[in-house]
């Protein structure tokens, strides 16, 4: 981890006050191209805060980013974007009764245009969205399905998929598993792989620490508004990073032996 | 990814079994809607001689053209969560001026075209406040159809003003073209836009989008507020194109021209299966409730039955339809 390594992201020093909290305390973040970080912190530990710093959503009091070595300042998640700092917002990007297609284009839909009046081109639209889905392996039977009327699972997958459609270099995900089906926690989290594996770089937040056994390659730990420890995911174990999360040498029933085995390292 | 792939496809066959259910109760409104209407029309082509007749047919499509037009716009303003409670007013307001304007001699274009615009700028005022100012649609609406209905009062006092019947501009309501009525032909024309740009344009995705998630539609990055804005702008100048069609039928313009239109054209949609509650529209749904509306009213008075029975029936069936609707749509969200 040498300083002259040239990150997808770096943030160093961010601090953030919210009248008597402080929220971020001099935290620094590094991301690699490619790489899917998980982090992770109890409530209140920051780490939405800091991904809204990324995504342009919250501007920090204090610190500095610097996306593939070039310093930027973000005041609206649309700079962020403009970056490629992509951010998937759980239920606030899908519109239940529209298709899956519309969905995955809304806003940037396929035109043509007929006597200078500009219509949707619905044949390329579900051609394009066959291919993208079929590249990221999200399976969902029919493009013309509404969104109300599928899974869990697969919206969260359109709600990622759509966010990778963008072609990001950053890709932010908020407890992207959390109320998902088993079936479809495997399936959401294949789809990370998936995306990091096109060269996206990837921050998971998620309390499901066994997720971050099965598709991070590093794991940084907050507390109480600041970095505590930073892992590769091959030198830690479950009951090391309950430990590191609680701040103590915490004796979790849901960090022994049961979890150890369920989670390969 | 062919192994996620296999893994996966027994749900995919469970989600592809679903599908033509899902799409026959994603349509099961318009199913519905069109069964009363059949219902309706055969239980009065049988029950008179007079209504399954082409010269009334095409009176049933003359009449009811102001409340079509309106409606299909009305539909874009229902899909996207609103209301437009103003449109009755509108239509009075509109037949007013534009009698009063003919009779200070303007000519009968450029009348046509002041009330369009009139009607646009009335909508933009009220989407102003809805789309900018945050302010509920119904009150939005609500104050503007006591205003604008108001101003129409004001300016004539309450009478009717006549249309001198040899203008031009009577055409508009009373010539046949092609052996059909000048106002079924702009309705079908009106019909014909407004199915195209709910369902084959962007604008039409994005109202549809509003309806169900604004926020989504937002951080797409498309104009939400410019988007709201023009489905009054849209209603408002088609409720001032069914006022010019009524003022040039009836050879003039009445201040109580509409009373309660506003009413009759959200029945219509409501009767379609779009939904009050926004994101779900359909604008074939709306001309099958529209014309429910209509085979109702005439076939009642040619039954020779009190033309009073008509909102009593009219009322009846849409809260029947509704509620078909609403058992059938829940019952498809619950089983899953």
């Amino acid at each position: 981890m040498s300083n002259s390594e040239t990150y997808r992201v770096r943030m160093s020093g961010i601090s953030k006050r919210y009248n008597a909290i402080q929220t971020l305390d001099d935290v620094s973040l590094v991301l690699r191209p490619g790489e899917v970080l998980g982090l992770v912190g109890d409530n209140g530990a920051g780490k939405s805060t800091l991904s809204k710093v990324l995504s342009g959503a919250v501007v920090p009091d204090a610190g500095t980013i610097e996306i593939d070595g070039m310093p930027v300042t973000f005041t609206s998640p649309a700079e962020a974007r403009a970056a490629r700092v992509e951010m998937v917002y759980q239920d606030l990007s899908l519109c239940d009764t529209v298709d899956v297609a519309g969905n995955l284009f809304l806003g940037r839909e396929p035109r043509r245009r007929i006597a200078g009046i500009s219509f949707l081109d619905k044949k390329r639209m579900h051609e394009q969205t066959r291919q993208m889905l079929d590249r990221l392996g999200i399976v969902i039977a029919d493009t013309r399905l509404k969104v109300e009327n599928l899974s869990g699972g697969q919206r969260q997958s359109i709600a990622i998929g759509r966010a990778a459609s963008f072609e990001p270099s950053v890709l932010i995900m908020d407890e992207p598993t959390a109320a998902l089906a088993v079936a479809e926690v495997e399936a959401v989290l294949d789809l990370i792989r998936a995306v990091s594996a096109r060269g996206v770089s990837v921050i998971l937040i998620t309390h499901r620490l066994q997720d971050l056994f099965l598709v991070c390659d590093r794991i940084q730990v907050m507390y109480e508004g600041r970095n505590v420890a930073e892992r590769l995911i091959g030198e830690t174990n479950i009951e090391d990073v309950v430990n590191l999360i609680v701040g103590r040498k915490f004796n979790a029933r849901s960090a022994t032996n049961a979890y150890r085995d369920g989670a390969p390292a | 990814m062919s192994d996620v792939t296999s893994t996966h496809s027994a749900q995919s066959q469970r989600v592809r079994a679903g599908t033509w259910r899902d799409a026959v109760l994603a349509n099961g409104s318009v199913v519905s809607i069109a069964l009363f209407f059949l219902i309706v029309s055969v239980i009065f082509s049988v029950a008179t001689d007079a209504f399954l007749t082409s010269p009334n047919l095409l009176n049933i499509l003359r009449q009811s053209a102001p409340l079509l037009i309106v409606a299909a716009a009305m539909t874009f303003v229902i899909t996207t969560g609103g209301i437009d409670l103003s449109v009755g007013s509108v239509l009075a307001l509109v037949a007013t001026l534009s009698a009063t304007l003919l009779q200070l001699g303007l000519p009968w274009p450029l009348v046509i075209l002041a009330m369009l615009a009139l009607g646009a700028l009335l909508g933009a005022v009220q989407g102003y406040f809805v789309a900018y100012e945050g302010i509920p649609a119904f009150i939005v609406t609500l104050a503007g159809l006591s205003v604008i209905r108001g101003v129409a009062l004001l300016i004539t006092g309450g009478y009717s003003i006549p249309i001198e019947p040899g203008s031009p501009f009577t055409v508009l309501g009373r010539a046949w073209l092609l052996g059909v009525p000048a106002p079924a032909l702009i309705a079908l024309a009106i019909l014909a836009i407004a199915y195209i740009a709910f369902n084959e344009t962007p604008f039409g995705r994005y109202v549809t989008g509003i309806g169900a998630n604004a926020e989504a539609v937002r951080r797409a990055g498309v104009n939400t507020r410019l988007t709201t804005l023009f489905v009054y702008v849209i209603s408002a100048a088609a409720a001032a194109l069914a006022g010019i069609i009524i003022a040039a039928r009836l050879g003039s313009g009445s201040s109580n021209a509409g009373q309660g239109f506003e009413l009759e054209v959200i029945a219509a949609v409501v009767l379609g299966g779009t939904s009050l509650f926004g994101g779900r529209g359909t604008i074939v749904g709306t001309v099958l409730g529209a014309l429910t509306v209509a085979v109702i009213g005439n076939g009642l008075i040619l039954a020779h039955l009190s033309p009073f029975l008509t909102p009593i029936v009219t009322g009846t069936i849409i809260l029947i339809a509704i509620w078909l609707n609403f058992r059938l749509f829940r019952g498809a969200v619950r089983s899953r």
